[in-house]
């Protein structure tokens, strides 16, 4: 790991200016009283704020809706076919650390075995800054899921808020070279800045609202698999969607074709959500035809199946959105609680 | 540039054959010269066909890579792509990519008596495996081909049929649910039935089972009750499958992706996987 | 809602009545959700068991239309044991003899013998229910599309009143509005009868202020519902209709009539975003714009004003309404002239009291509940808090009248019509979108299990329904939530339309049809 330096509060925009002059610069904001994010030329950037957007930046990565093809078969005997990739450069700051290891998690699922163009041209060209947490949400529970509140890895650079400036530590060559922009805006940090940030990182960890053994409810999960609690959890959800749309490691896409007329049509592929009951719908039977099934694979697709596969990455990163979002209070950290407590 | 994963690959329909009632198989030849070259796959796998302008399905490979320089798929008019590639013609271009998923065993099970049971478009992926076994006859002992449908008009590749069963050491069996229009000679009765009727080396034997989900769950108990072990039924398993690549999740079961560590299974793995029968 | 969203998830009691609310309303639902979790008692009475009856602690399978012997039974009940606010009732209430003789007949007994609900349910419901001094009413279109409609609405607020549950926090008589700007329509006017604000036009003193205002005569009579405009067209009282983000063709009751009524007129504008089963009719189509692409506000159900804000461009040649209201007004001889929506609200204020306090700048950030009277107004969560709008409340006696078109020797069995989570009423938009169309691609008739069987009806069999007006063939459901003799069939699917089914039976004061009733027979296809 390399040296950590210091950046004063007042020479930040500056850095991020800097870094502006060949990539989009994304930062955080607040609109209407919602943390949001969004292109620092369009937004009023906001640093001293708590929290995470409701929207996971997997949306960097992973659009809502991305166009992947054209096809031009006017003429059926030979089809013109064009791939959309967007390989724009782009810095990201501000970044939690339930977000950055979410975006760990969805490198492995997009870039192992088949890798996935269109993800890796975004990935490849996107610098990760990140920010520690020094206070969890009330929904949040990333320092049971080992992915916060201050992130030891999956950074290019992390940034952490002392107050009048933030310690930085930069996490690889990419974050490096990003930092060399604004070499003049950094200074060294001393043993007070680390000894501060470290009190900080005790401090949030200390006040988390909610907790889950992580380790244990994955070694309890395949016992559960018949529980009635399944049944009983997902009684009043409503098949919204919501829980998966703003999981950071939902990563679950249908493919679209849609015929723009004569001869043209465009391949689009938007997410999925698992708790939907079309999503395994087949013609003669539908294998998760339950609520109560597909509320367990949710589960057991966080919790165990990701890890198991991904080379032990985090299925469920800790960032209580879902439980923010769900208008059935349908509570992840609930239902693992009643896993553990068998 | 990594090779984009998702872009179909243009395809010429070089002809198309009714095969049985709502059901085609299409021969194919890839445009570019350099998948017509290198492009290979194995018996048990599919791939991603596009139908422009409509959309895209995962249709099982029914040729044998022992057929060289063209592709040959089945297809049921049932849904939306499927339909649509019924009304191409001869001539016109399609996309597909491929070949996705895991394959038939074929030389683990080399030196065995082989005993397919197949089931309306289920013979189209074994198709693939019987063809490529006898163009290696002397690698395999018995070979066993049971096969039926709901009535004679649903009946699929009557003439390798017709082949199977003069070569050597091999047999074929056919069986209908119905005969509606009275013109079947052949067996009545549910496929399961024609087990009776063959001799099986239980110790030497593996089966394939592939037809429609209720097919394979009673054949499978067939097979079970007649002393086969998990391991010796090898089966395929059916899930709603989209981009074929273990990416958009659809087909997750557990730790696996049907379209990319299956769909090819064992009786004994599918236990496994909590597909209970 | 005489009260608020929030509020309910700290009521004591909820009587969620003729409410799929987990489906239609789930911002609703979760503060149900929210107040079953810490203690509240959910009392829902649906005759089909929907998502929140299963999350109810008493659950009412009602026969459809029976809601005011259920709501008499229950006041009966509470009167005959005393367990009213007798004080609330003094106070703030008249006409309570005359609601105490309309309900004496209706004993729990009788009321089971109508609805039926067991005896015992009835009293545990108006036990509970009126145990309480923070019990709410929330009802939807299971109450109000009868021929009774108004009928129960008003029996609800008899019940309320009868056990000082209005007027204060976490009470209320609480519909929950559907489309997005609904209330807002209603707030403007968008009736035959009044102005904005529920201000009448027969009322000569406020009719000429807004004459003054506009410069011009008025009409002091009111017009026609919009279900009197199809009659009036299939009769050729009315020549022209101008339609504006209404689908008829799908979503009015009797379709074939509907149909022929629609082509009899002699012109025909509809304004939408797409060319409806309704659009496809007309002379005219002036290309309306989606929320997405307009400036402006919506009010919902708890009467919240909110601002929406354009996120896009109006698409092609699409123009947003009240330009194309303005332009079209322009050309007709009657300058209307707004620069924007903004200047189109400081004339509603100047002329609503209810909103008279409310500006653009004020609604910045989250909006106001009306009556907002003043730009010092906060709004007004929950209504009637010293008086009601007539000054006392009044009991309206009321008695159960049966619905229009019952089961019968032909058509033996009852079709109720609704709605489902993922469609949003005739599918126009939401059947454009692919996942929603893959979760329900199209219509079905839910049936009970013992129904299915005697029929020899399969689950997933096609099944023609028809009824005195027209015939349909959809899917069957076989499910265990619906009564014997009942079937429901979603309203969102142009062709197998449910409406093909239903009869123009209208509430005789609001003229809302009885999509909840009628009758049908079955068959396999």
């Amino acid at each position: 790991m390399s040296e950590m330096k210091i950046i004063s509060k007042g020479n930040l925009a500056d850095f991020l200016k800097a870094l502006n002059g060949d990539r989009e610069v994304i930062v955080s904001s607040i609109e209407n009283g919602t943390l949001i994010m969004g292109n620092m030329g369009s937004v009023k950037m906001e640093t001293g704020f708590n929290g995470r957007p409701l929207i996971p930046p997997k949306e960097y990565f992973f659009p809502q809706r991305e166009k992947i093809f054209t096809f031009n078969a006017k003429d059926p005997k030979k089809v013109d076919i064009v791939a959309h990739t967007n390989d724009a450069k782009r810095v990201i700051w501000g970044l939690r650390p339930c977000d950055l290891y979410g975006i760990k998690t969805l490198d492995e699922i997009y870039m192992s075995n088949y890798v996935d163009t269109y993800y890796k041209a975004r990935r490849d060209n996107t610098v990760l800054m990140g920010l520690n947490c020094n206070e969890p949400c009330d929904t949040c529970f990333c320092d049971s899921t080992k992915t916060g509140p201050f992130a030891s890895e999956a950074f290019d650079v992390m940034f952490t808020d002392l107050g009048d400036k933030y310690l930085v530590n930069i996490g690889s060559d990419k974050g490096k070279k990003a930092i060399e922009k604004g070499s003049k805006l950094f200074g060294a940090a001393t043993d007070a800045d680390k000894a501060k940030a470290a009190d900080l990182e005790k401090k949030s960890k200390g006040a988390f609202k909610r907790s889950v053994r992580s380790a244990e409810a994955k070694k309890k999960l395949p016992g559960s698999w018949d529980d009635k609690l399944w049944s009983e959890e997902s009684l009043p959800c409503i098949l919204c969607g919501g829980c998966n749309f703003v999981c950071p490691t939902c990563h679950c896409f249908n493919i679209e074709d849609i015929n723009e007329g004569d001869g043209v049509s465009t391949r689009v592929r938007y997410w999925d959500s698992c708790q939907l009951g079309g999503f395994t719908q087949m013609a003669a039977e539908n294998t998760r035809e339950h609520q109560s099934e597909r509320l367990r694979q949710r589960i057991f697709h966080k919790c165990v199946y990701t890890p198991d596969k991904y080379n032990g990455v985090p299925g469920c990163t800790g960032c209580g959105r879902c439980i923010e979002v769900c208008p059935a209070d349908i509570d992840i950290t609930h239902i693992l609680g009643r896993v553990t407590s068998k | 540039m990594t090779e984009n994963i998702y872009a179909p690959h243009l395809i010429t329909i070089k002809k198309i054959r009714d095969e049985a009632e709502n059901i085609k198989t299409f021969t194919l030849e890839f445009n570019e010269p350099e998948m017509r070259k290198s492009f290979a796959y194995r018996p048990g796998q599919f791939g991603e066909v596009t139908i422009f302008g409509v959309g895209e399905a995962p249709i099982s490979i029914t040729s044998s890579p022992s057929m060289k320089g063209y592709l040959e798929l089945s297809v049921a008019g049932v849904g939306k792509v499927s339909r649509a590639m019924h009304q191409k013609k001869e001539g016109d271009v399609i996309g597909f990519r491929g070949p996705y998923g895991n394959t038939f065993p074929f030389d683990e099970v080399a030196g065995k008596d082989i005993l397919f049971v197949a089931g309306g478009i289920g013979l189209a992926p074994l198709r693939s495996l019987i063809n490529q076994m006898f163009a290696e006859r002397e690698k395999f002992k018995k070979i066993s081909i049971l096969y039926g449908c709901r009535y004679p008009k649903m009946m699929c590749f009557m003439d390798d049929l017709d082949r199977w069963g003069k070569v050597p050491n091999s047999e074929v069996l056919r069986t209908v649910d119905t005969d509606p229009e009275k013109n079947w000679c052949e067996n009545i009765g549910v496929v399961g039935s024609l087990l009776s009727k063959i001799n099986i080396d239980l110790k030497n034997t593996v089966a394939f089972v592939c037809g429609p989900p209720i097919m394979i769950h009673f054949v499978i108990l067939d097979l079970l009750k007649l002393g086969f072990a998990g391991d010796k039924i090898i089966t395929t398993m059916e899930r709603r499958m989209e981009c074929g690549l273990g990416k958009c999740g659809h087909c997750n079961i557990g730790e696996k992706y049907v379209c990319f560590d299956g769909p090819v299974y064992s009786y004994q793995q599918l236990k496994e996987l909590g597909e209970e029968i | 809602m005489t009260n608020s969203i929030n509020e309910i998830g700290e009521a004591e009691v909820i009587l969620a009545i003729g409410s799929n609310t987990t489906e239609q309303h789930p911002l609703v639902s979760h503060q149900i959700i929210k107040a079953v979790k810490k203690g509240t008692k959910l009392i829902v009475a649906d005759p089909r068991k929907t998502q929140v009856a299963k999350l109810a602690g008493l659950y009412m399978s009602l026969k459809p239309g029976s809601d005011v012997a259920l709501l008499n039974g229950m006041m009966n009940y509470i009167i005959s044991e005393g367990l009213y606010d007798k004080q609330f009732v003094e106070t703030r209430t008249e006409g309570f003899e005359e609601l105490k003789k309309a309900v004496s007949d209706c004993t729990p007994q009788k009321a089971s013998e109508i609805t039926g609900i067991p005896v015992g349910d009835i009293i545990s419901a108006a036990k509970t229910y009126a145990g309480s001094k923070k019990s709410s009413i929330i009802y939807c279109m299971g109450v109000t599309q009868h021929v009774t409609g108004v009928d129960n609405v008003m029996s609800c607020a008899n019940l309320a009143m009868l056990t000082g549950n209005v007027g204060k926090p976490s009470t209320g008589v609480n519909p929950l509005r559907g489309q997005s700007n609904v209330q807002g329509a209603c707030d403007m006017g968008g009736l035959p009868n009044v102005f904005t604000g529920y201000q009448a036009v027969n009322n000569d003193e406020l009719r000429q202020k807004f004459e003054k205002v506009w410069g011009v005569t008025l009409s002091p009579k009111p017009g026609f519902t919009a279900t009197q405009m199809i009659e009036c067209a299939a009769d050729g009282r009315l020549k022209a209709m101008y339609i504006m983000g209404e689908n008829p063709m799908v979503s009015d009751p009797d379709s074939n009539h509907t149909e022929h009524a629609l082509k009899k007129l002699e012109f025909l504008v509809v304004q939408d975003i797409f060319l409806t089963e309704t659009a496809k009719l007309a002379h005219v189509v002036l290309p309306g714009v989606s929320p997405a692409e307009k400036d402006g506000t919506f009010s919902n159900t708890e009467r919240r004003v909110q601002r929406i804000r354009k996120a896009i461009d109006p698409i092609g040649n699409s123009r947003p309404d009240w330009q194309i209201i303005c332009e079209l007004s322009r050309q007709m001889g009657y300058k209307m002239d707004y620069a924007s929506p903004e200047e189109i609200m400081k004339e509603i204020a100047k002329l609503t009291p209810s909103y008279g306090g409310i500006t653009y700048s004020r609604l910045e950030n989250g909006g106001l509940a009306w009556p907002c009277p003043t730009t010092e107004h906060p709004g007004t969560p929950y209504l009637h808090k010293d008086k009601f709008a007539r000054g006392l409340g009044k009991f309206m006696p009321i008695t159960y009248k049966q619905p229009a078109e019952l089961p019968d020797g032909e058509y033996p069995f009852m079709l109720t019509t609704g709605r489902t989570g993922f469609h949003y009423h005739t599918g126009t938009m939401t059947r454009r979108v692919p996942i929603l169309d893959r979760e329900v691609p199209g219509s079905y008739v839910e049936i009970s299990k013992s129904d299915a069987t005697k029929l020899g009806i399969r689950n997933g069999a096609m099944t023609k329904v028809s009824s005195r007006r027209g015939q349909i063939v959809v899917k069957a459901k076989v499910v265990d939530t619906i009564q014997e003799g009942l079937v429901f069939i979603p309203f969102h699917f142009a062709e197998a339309a449910a409406n093909r089914l239903t009869a123009a039976n209208l509430d005789p004061v609001a003229k809302i049809p009885e999509y909840k009733v009628c009758a049908v027979k079955l068959e396999r296809n």
